[in-house]
């Protein structure tokens, strides 16, 4: 019965969609035109489809069910033997289970009932995040071996006014330094007078870190007490 | 691509720094109602077992050492490490009642409370008594623990997934990506971008010349 009134509003969605009519990105197409759709990949995940928005909703046999069954998690070393164009489309098959599965969620907030199998969310974000790794890492790579740089957004270590050490990120801006008035006021440079608040920022951090040895150490004292055989254990 | 971790940050579950760990699973209706955001209280000791050295996994025969049932021998269900607990199952009991209404007092049932780590003893299978175990390595290289009493291999015991799947039973669904496809390898190392393979695979061509600008 509450499962029913989720499915009565999936429905509700479809018919309003096929209503107005569709609509179409010519220079989606134009994309989409140009990319072979994967052997593995099942006719409702090709972007072939026309009728983009019921990408948003399940299959509609899944509607109104309690549970959906789904499959594990991409892992790193799988995604490590795809090549860059696996990984592009497969970004994009996640990205759309990814909006169907927080359509879902926010649509079962709304209608206060549990969501199917909210696992599936997790896997995919797993999956996603796995895969940004991933990419992440061949361009790291890349770069290492081309340039020598170690980040991708180029930056430098700078004193702020305040004495602290900063690693500031570069901006892209239009106009060289000198003609920046914005860039002008702020300063990267600390004056001589907040040398004493340096040093007493620094007494400060010693302070915390001996305090915190010394915490870490009263602690052990009183598990050593407490488990006396955790010494010997330890040594053997 | 960074908006990921952002929501990834955002979704994980914060404890306070003294949570104190109980039967019930962090973030469930019985631990919000048990451990309150405000509640403050003095944390509990646990023993600091190093990850190599913890011997008991869920599924294993072990035999309680002290306590109520000290002598019998269990499969244990449950670990929750946090707090060296082991849960077997149907001993160290005690009863309580469950499905409550207004007028009806709700049926006895037998509920298990942890042992500690320290208070089980796994079992050697030859002669079903309580052993001392260590971790040594096998000739082919797997880690395994042999009892010190008799010198046999006791296997990590087969326990049901928490999701209930039985990896050999299992059939695909239409979403999923079949076995061998998954581990297909298609990879050819190459020195370009992802970006710059994928642009010349979809046979798009840049033509904007980047304006130029300054990086400071």
């Amino acid at each position: 019965m509450a499962a029913g009134r989720l499915i009565t509003v999936c429905r509700g969605f479809a018919t309003a969609l096929k209503g107005p009519g569709r609509f179409t990105f010519s220079l989606l197409n134009k994309i989409r035109a140009n990319i072979n759709p994967f052997h593995q990949y099942k006719l409702i995940h090709t972007t072939l489809s026309r009728k983009g928005l019921e990408e948003f909703f399940d299959d509609p046999k899944n509607w109104g069910a309690e549970t959906v069954k789904s499959g594990a998690a991409w892992t790193h070393e799988q995604l490590r033997c795809k090549s860059n164009e696996d990984l592009h489309k497969l970004w994009y098959v996640l990205l759309k289970e990814r909006n169907m599965l927080l359509t879902l969620e926010q649509e079962a907030k709304r209608q206060r009932l549990p969501m199917p199998s909210p696992e599936r969310l997790e896997k995919v974000t797993e999956s996603m995040d796995a895969l940004d790794k991933v990419v992440q890492e061949r361009d790291d790579a890349l770069r290492l071996l081309q340039t020598g740089q170690e980040y991708p957004r180029p930056g430098d270590w700078r004193k702020d006014i305040f004495g602290h050490i900063i690693w500031y990120k570069y901006k892209q801006w239009p106009i060289p330094w000198y003609l920046n008035k914005r860039y002008t006021k702020k300063k990267y440079f600390t004056m001589p007078f907040v040398d004493k608040f340096v040093r007493l920022r620094l007494e400060k951090y010693l302070r915390s870190e001996t305090k915190k040895k010394n915490l870490k150490r009263r602690k052990e004292k009183i598990l050593q007490r407490k488990f006396p055989h955790m010494s010997a254990e330890a040594q053997n | 691509m960074r908006l990921s971790a952002l929501l990834a940050l955002a979704a994980k579950v914060n404890l306070p720094p003294n949570y104190r760990y109980g039967m019930s699973k962090p973030g469930s209706m019985a631990d919000k109602r048990r451990n309150p955001p405000w509640k403050r209280q003095r944390p509990v000791l646990v023993e600091p077992i190093p990850e190599d050295s913890w011997n008991v996994f869920c599924g294993d025969i072990v035999e309680i050492l002290e306590g109520k049932d000290a002598g019998k021998q269990g499969k244990v269900v449950q670990i929750i490490r946090e707090r060296n607990w082991v849960v077997l199952e149907g001993l160290n009991t005690h009863f309580r009642y469950i499905g409550r209404s207004k007028d009806y007092r709700g049926t006895m049932i037998p509920s298990e409370a942890p042992l500690l780590f320290r208070q089980v003893k796994l079992v050697d299978p030859t002669d079903r008594k309580p052993t001392e175990v260590q971790w040594r390595f096998t000739e082919e290289g797997e880690r395994v623990r042999v009892s010190l009493r008799t010198g046999r291999i006791i296997p990590k015991p087969e326990f049901p997934r928490p999701d209930g799947i039985v990896p050999e039973q299992w059939i695909d669904g239409p979403k999923d990506t079949s076995v061998e496809d998954a581990l297909e390898r298609t990879y050819v190392p190459c020195l370009k971008t992802l970006g710059e393979e994928v642009m010349e695979a979809m046979g798009i061509v840049e033509t904007r010349r980047h304006r130029k600008v300054y990086w400071y």
